[in-house]
């Protein structure tokens, strides 16, 4: 057996690192470190607490994020064992459905939510939890069951014929065999909704806000760059060291995005209702959002693609839609270009002697907890220094993108890496491969469809990010989700439909990109 | 505790897998059914265990109908083919799972747990990790967890697959003397006449889902 230390990755596989640390330096560590040293006033950092508007985004960031959890791991779980376990018409196209719902942008998911409720509804916990479940189910889904897919039916079979009925072979085998899978799905899930922004800028309203919106209202809107940097740094704390205490007395499971699937049992009665009750939960906000993006008050009319396509004039109401479509395209494109390369030498570095490195893991769960809004807020702050002045330069946007987007590229290879035996690359050595040649004709072929992965979800999370974009835009370089989020600011029953419009033909253009680069999706 | 199957049909499909099989097994006996890869064997032993259901035919256990029983109430043991051991669970807690699930009292429990370890020779290895196992001892654990809530018929599927000779035939040898012990009524499915021989005390063929006459009896 050749040796991993003779293979040209894992020789250099410190090294590899490098960008992914550059990137990751660049894009947050250095702008955080920044902004906690130079904006904060000292007498902030205790009386920021005592503001009742602050004490309020902090109750309420961490009982909808808590609710969110419970409910997502809850409705998540039962999906995720009927898309493993069983066999039905309709399961491939259901999975990519709640694939695409993970990387839809979160200003159109709030959008969507905002079409389908009932007005009452709008502004409520209640609407928050919703959309957090439809975006967050995806964790679960792809977290957990890759675990149960990988767990034979004979075992099953074997704790039935001990005598265990369905619910103990479910407390004590079922759940057991995928509890690290859950805690990390748990995780995770609390802190994309601890740190929920988008959705809940459009579902909240004006009563309901996270620490992220607060943060955000402080910079933005009163100014308060002292207090709202001490708020972003107190988040980026409590998620930093809740995540290392949660992954020191846990195995860190890594989301992935492709299983084969493996299921052959037919689905009775309980299943075929919960799959169909899935389904439309998943369809109808979508549908929803078509027929939002066609309603002016209570009459059928186009008028708000018309204003949108720049086909009809409203007072008031100026829309570059293809510039926004320009832009984030070129946005997306260079933030994968940027993402792809990084993230898979960061695997390579993760994945030395085949095995991942527990700290490692934890660090790659990390960047998607860290909010993007303090994220847009430090960069804006940090570089605005000579010889550092970047920060109304175009190409921070994409590289903040590829900082976000890096770690799903890592958690689409890292498991292809990982699962490529050792032995494949000694019987290339023995006939004659060098290092490189291995690398190019045994690993890149087989970290192909991880590759396409990557690339589809790193596009799809640049055209979606909402968050640090916010902070960073320009108005010639408005993005399609800041659009979007504009159109829903204004008045009208015109600029509503437009934002409906324009929030369809976000999920259409992120919907093809994922669908045509990644087009099986497993779980 | 005799197991009587009356007339089993199973079909996938249009395939048929069983065709009217019928069996009784005497209490306290080992028979063995023997056929090679894709006769129906493990079928046969899945159907018993209300794994799968029949298109026709009758399961009767100790005098009572089994065939409609969901599995966790017919009081069948079986062992898996690879063992399936809960890779959760240590030594001890897989030989307690069965009891655990039925509510036994914790001290009955480590008794009968300690007594099916001394009986497999595993009395040392109770709380070692199942990962850590050799295969024969992976076996003798599967054992003793599938007799530990003494099952009123035991079904063993292949169990001495993958072994090599010297450990197969001598935990051949220590299988038909721990069934002979406990007096337990079992079924064995084998591709192997040799290890069928040394098990069991009666002998049926099976090919292609059609039964044979029994053709040897010991005792």
């Amino acid at each position: 057996m050749v040796s991993h230390s003779s293979s040209v990755i894992v020789r250099h596989v410190r090294l590899l690192a490098t960008p992914a640390t550059i990137l990751v330096l660049v894009a947050a560590v250095i702008p955080l470190v920044v902004l906690s040293t130079t904006v904060v006033r000292s007498a902030d950092i205790i009386s920021i607490w005592q503001n009742p508007a602050v004490q309020k985004a902090l109750v309420f960031s961490l009982w909808q994020a808590l609710l969110s959890t419970i409910f997502t791991i809850l409705v998540g779980l039962i999906a995720t064992w009927y898309l493993t376990r069983y066999q039905f018409r309709g399961r491939q196209a259901l999975i990519t459905l709640i694939t695409v719902s993970f990387v839809l942008p979160t200003v159109t998911v709030g959008a969507a939510f905002i079409a389908v409720l009932p007005s009452w509804l709008h502004h409520s916990t209640f609407a928050i939890v919703l959309a957090h479940l439809f975006f967050n189910i995806s964790i679960v889904v792809r977290t957990v069951g890759p675990r149960w897919n990988s767990m034979s039916d004979q075992l099953i079979d074997s704790a039935r014929t001990l005598g265990a009925t369905p619910l103990q072979t479910w407390r004590h085998v079922i759940m057991p065999l995928g509890k690290s899978a859950i805690y990390s799905s748990a995780a995770l899930t609390f802190f994309m909704c601890f740190t929920s922004y988008g959705i809940v800028t459009i579902l909240g309203g004006p009563g309901l806000a996270t620490l992220d919106i607060e943060i955000y209202r402080r910079a933005v809107q009163l100014g308060d760059l002292s207090g709202a940097t001490v708020l972003a740094v107190a988040q980026m704390l409590f998620i930093t060291i809740a995540s290392l205490i949660w992954s020191r007395s846990r195995s860190v499971e890594l989301m992935t995005f492709r299983v084969a699937a493996v299921s052959q049992h037919k689905p009775a009665v309980v299943p075929k209702l919960f799959i169909g009750a899935l389904t439309i939960f998943f369809l109808a906000p979508l549908l929803a959002l078509s027929i939002a993006s066609i309603r002016t008050g209570q009459n059928w009319s186009f008028s708000g693609w018309k204003v949108l396509l720049g086909i009809q004039n409203q007072r008031g109401l100026q829309v570059d839609i293809w510039q926004a479509l320009l832009t984030s395209g070129k946005y997306a494109l260079i933030a994968s270009c940027i993402a792809l390369p990084t993230g898979v030498a960061a695997t390579y570095a993760f994945s030395k002697n085949g095995s991942t490195n527990g700290r490692w893991s934890s660090l790659a769960i990390l960047p998607l907890s860290i909010s993007p809004v303090v994220v847009g807020l430090a960069i804006l702050v940090t570089y605005d220094f000579a010889p550092f002045e970047f920060r109304s330069s175009w190409f921070l946007i994409p590289i903040v993108h590829a900082a976000i987007a890096m770690p799903f590229v890592v958690r689409a290879t890292l498991p292809v890496v990982q699962g490529i035996p050792p032995d494949l690359r000694s019987a290339a050595a023995t006939l004659g491969a060098s290092p490189w040649r291995r690398f190019c004709f045994i690993e890149i072929p087989l970290l192909r469809p991880a590759i396409t992965t990557g690339i589809a979800f790193s596009m799809a999370i640049s055209l979606g990010e909402f968050g640090a974009t916010s902070f960073l835009t320009r108005r010639e370089s408005q993005t399609l989700p800041i659009v979007i989020a504009d159109l829903f600011g204004k008045a009208g029953v015109i600029p509503r439909a437009s934002g409906m419009a324009a929030s369809l033909l976000l999920v259409i253009v992120t919907g093809i990109i994922v669908l045509s680069v990644d087009r099986k999706p497993h779980v | 505790m005799s197991l009587v199957i009356d007339n089993i049909s199973f079909s996938y499909g249009d395939r048929d897998i069983l065709r009217n099989f019928t069996l009784q097994i005497p209490p306290g006996k080992t028979t063995a059914v023997v056929g090679p890869s894709g006769s129906g064997k493990s079928t046969l032993l899945r159907i018993i265990a209300g794994l799968l259901t029949p298109a026709t035919g009758t399961i009767v256990l100790n005098g009572y109908d089994i065939s409609r029983a969901p599995t966790h109430l017919r009081s069948v043991g079986m062992v898996f083919q690879d063992n399936q051991l809960f890779p959760h669970l240590n030594v001890y807690d897989n030989v307690a799972f069965g009891l655990r699930m039925a509510k036994v009292d914790k001290r009955i429990i480590a008794e009968r747990c300690q007594e099916l370890l001394n009986l497999v020779g595993l009395t040392e290895a109770a709380k070692q990790s199942v990962a850590t196992l050799s295969g024969g001892e992976a076996k003798r654990v599967a054992l003793a967890r599938a007799l530990a809530p003494s099952p009123q018929v035991l079904l063993l599927d292949e169990p001495l697959t993958g072994l090599d000779n010297e450990l197969h035939d001598r935990l051949a040898q220590d299988l038909q003397r721990i069934l002979h012990a406990t007096s337990t009524t079992a079924l064995l499915v084998t591709h192997l006449i040799p290890e069928a021989e040394v098990i069991s005390d009666a002998i049926h063929h099976l090919i292609d889902g059609d039964q044979s006459p029994q053709v040897g009896i010991r005792h």
